[in-house]
């Protein structure tokens, strides 16, 4: 196998940030983490476990404390900022608020270590600014103030603002943190085309596990002690997901690849039926507080409930009381407050 | 220089129109400035008077050339300067309510003048007129402006909040006019007197002397403005975004506050603290020339506070009277209106 180039490499790393009184307060040590040319990375972990510290410190805007932290095999500290930015671009979480500021004139900020003293642009930054703004799905947004846009649309500028800056490297801090479903997905779907289509090593930290686990090529996650990279599959499988939080309410359900809060439950229910009408009904049942046993099993313990789904109608058998529904909604309700 | 205002982009051409416009109103106004006074002279005698025709009453040669010329030009450089201290200040603290008065900027300048009047008052007392002592008012100005401006770094590096900022900013202010007040307390009389004196300054008081050292201490921070225009535009991302952009942030820093403290240093130590000019101007000028870009906004904050300034000159002289108001009220009366704008803008819209 071809020794492929590692574009971002942590070798044993450690991250922190400076206290009060230039006291150092390490957060993690023993990062050992790469990144590929290409990948789209998902940075993963619970609140407070220094995500927002390791990007930073990978962008360069603060050291390691110990460790080294390479970017194409050069230690980051060791670029001059002009040197660094021709290799990577960032983006933050925060939302930027600027009044008067074009869609135009942000993106174009990202030819900032291209242009002169003054800013001028040439024809071919004006051409690959235009382009930037096409391949994130914004053309005909280019005299749009960004005070007067969407959040998606602000973010999808802000990327836009790093195609501009043409680098091998964009790291991307919580860049889905205060959009909707939709614009999430798209943000997310939009880095891994620019990480395949023009091979891109984009980092990016998430809360979103979801999207995250569809779209992203190697994954980072944050446990306590540790930070474990793998294809997100791989992360799933080998268990790994339990770590994230220390929640004994919380599970990772490896089936549906995310988390679910554990019930404390003595009801138990039978459902049986097909197709997704069958899953949904096995998930409003769950939620009302029942354990959900198999139907060969139900001998040996007390059954409280026994529910036949042939959509749209439901039959419920509690005692000797059958009843039929035509909605889950009816159903949740009346289920409720059984045998408790 | 003509040519990196043009550009395809069709709002970049409506900005360098709208320049050119203000550009023209500038003399037109600073003709109308040398009118108004207390004593009436023509549009003809005024003219035969600046270029100095043989048929040109003294007496009228001398008021326009010695006092209404001096007095129009500063209100020029102060427009000007104020203006562009006041755009730099609020881009790098990317606080819309940023200016060198509000923030305390301005009276730093005259902890400054304080210090080295009553400090060396025997020394300095009767030479504030003079060039040397014209450059030493300035020195100290430029110095106590820093200092504040140092203060206002390291407290916008803690705290966020603008209207927090703005808050301690008053308070600073406060702060520095009770050490004034203490140190003219404990100062003999001819060193009072001559900080009185200093004090009492506006527009009219900068003598011609004076205005040698003005003009091309406005011209440097002017220049450095300008030169730091594609660091301004960095800056409205904010640091971090700068730094991935490539910008030393250290030296852009360095280049932004020196510009700041020459330009609101000097207009302070020669006219006084003139207010809400540098807060006020810079929105106007974003709403004119509809962009963000300082290469417009610098010289749009340029000709725009010198336009205000002249304005603010001429009601003060309350043409038809014989009274004359304070520059300072009016510039307060024009500018307080834009900047409770600004704070009920902000409510709405969140940040800057």
């Amino acid at each position: 196998m071809i020794q492929e180039e590692k574009i971002i490499a942590l070798n044993n790393a450690a991250i922190g940030y400076k206290g009060k009184s230039n006291s150092t307060n390490v957060v993690k040590s023993g990062i050992s983490v790469y990144a590929l040319k290409g990948e789209l990375v998902a940075v993963i972990g619970g609140n407070g476990v220094g995500k927002s510290t390791l990007l930073r410190t990978i962008a360069g805007f603060q050291p390691p404390f110990g460790g080294d932290v390479l970017i194409r095999g050069e230690h980051v500290d060791a670029y001059r900022e002009k040197e660094l930015a021709l290799i990577m671009s960032f983006v933050s979480t925060e939302i930027i608020r600027v009044p008067n500021l074009s869609v135009f004139d942000l993106v174009s900020l990202g030819r900032y270590p291209y242009t002169n003293w003054f800013g001028k642009l040439l024809d071919e930054d004006r051409h690959i600014v235009e382009e930037a703004i096409k391949s994130v799905g914004l053309q005909g947004y280019e005299n749009r103030m960004v005070n007067y846009i969407s959040d998606g649309e602000r973010q999808k500028a802000m990327i836009a603002r790093t195609l501009a800056q043409d680098t091998n490297v964009i790291v991307l801090d919580e860049p889905t943190a205060f959009l909707d479903l939709s614009n999430k997905y798209e943000i997310v779907h939009i880095l891994h085309e620019l990480a395949s289509e023009k091979g891109k090593t984009i980092l990016f930290s998430t809360h979103d596990l979801t999207t995250a686990i569809a779209e992203s090529d190697r994954m980072w996650l944050m446990l306590d002690n540790s930070v474990e990279q793998g294809a997100p599959e791989d992360l799933i499988l080998n268990g790994n997901f339990e770590f994230l939080f220390h929640n004994d309410h919380l599970f990772f359900d490896p089936e549906k690849g995310d988390f679910r809060i554990r019930k404390q439950t003595r009801r138990k229910a039978v459902v049986s039926g097909s197709g997704i009408a069958l899953d949904w009904t096995i998930k409003a049942v769950e939620r009302n507080g029942y354990q959900v046993i198999d139907l060969a099993d139900a001998n040996s313990v007390e059954v409280l409930l026994i529910i036949d789904v042939a959509y749209p109608v439901w039959t419920v058998k509690h005692k000797e009381l059958t009843t039929k529904f035509n909605s889950l909604l009816s159903l949740c309700r009346f289920i409720k407050d059984l045998g408790s | 220089m003509a040519e990196v205002f043009v550009n395809k982009n069709n709002h970049m051409s409506r900005g360098f129109r709208v320049l050119l416009l203000l550009s023209l109103l500038v003399p037109l106004f600073f003709l109308a400035d040398l009118l108004v006074g207390s004593y009436y002279i023509s549009v003809p005698d005024i003219l035969k008077a600046i270029f100095r025709s043989e048929n040109s009453d003294a007496q009228v040669t001398l008021i326009i050339n010695q006092f209404r010329i001096p007095k129009a030009l500063t209100a020029i450089l102060a427009g000007a300067a104020l203006s562009v201290a006041g755009l730099q200040m609020q881009t790098v603290f990317r606080n819309p309510l940023a200016g060198p008065y509000i923030l305390g900027v301005s009276s730093g300048a005259s902890l400054g003048v304080a210090l080295l009047v009553l400090g060396t008052g025997g020394l300095l007392g009767g030479s504030i007129g003079s060039a040397v002592g014209s450059w030493g008012i300035v020195a100290a100005a430029w110095l106590g402006s820093g200092a504040i401006l140092l203060v206002i770094v390291m407290i916008s590096a803690r705290i966020k909040d603008i209207m927090t900022i703005l808050i301690l900013g008053i308070l600073i202010s406060s702060a520095i006019s009770a050490v004034v007040n203490i140190l003219q307390y404990f100062s003999n009389e001819s060193m009072l007197k001559s900080f009185v004196v200093w004090t009492m300054g506006s527009l009219g008081s900068v003598t011609n002397v004076q205005l040698w050292v003005l003009f091309p201490s406005v011209l440097i921070g002017i220049v450095v403005a300008f030169l730091s225009s594609k660091f301004l535009d960095a800056f409205l991302l904010g640091e971090n975004y700068a730094r991935s952009m490539g910008m030393n942030i250290r030296f852009a820093r360095t280049m932004v506050f020196l510009s700041t403290c020459i330009l609101a240093g000097s207009i302070t130590a020669f006219c006084g603290p003139i207010g809400f000019i540098g807060i006020a101007v810079p929105h106007i000028a974003r709403m004119v020339l509809q962009t963000a870009r300082h290469l417009l906004l610098v010289p749009g904050s340029i000709l725009i506070g010198a336009l205000m300034m002249l304005v603010s000159d001429i009601i003060s002289q309350l043409p038809g009277s014989e009274h004359t108001l304070p520059v300072n009220s009016v510039t307060a009366l024009m500018g307080i209106p834009i900047v409770i704008w600004i704070i009920i803008r902000n409510q709405k819209m969140g940040a800057i």
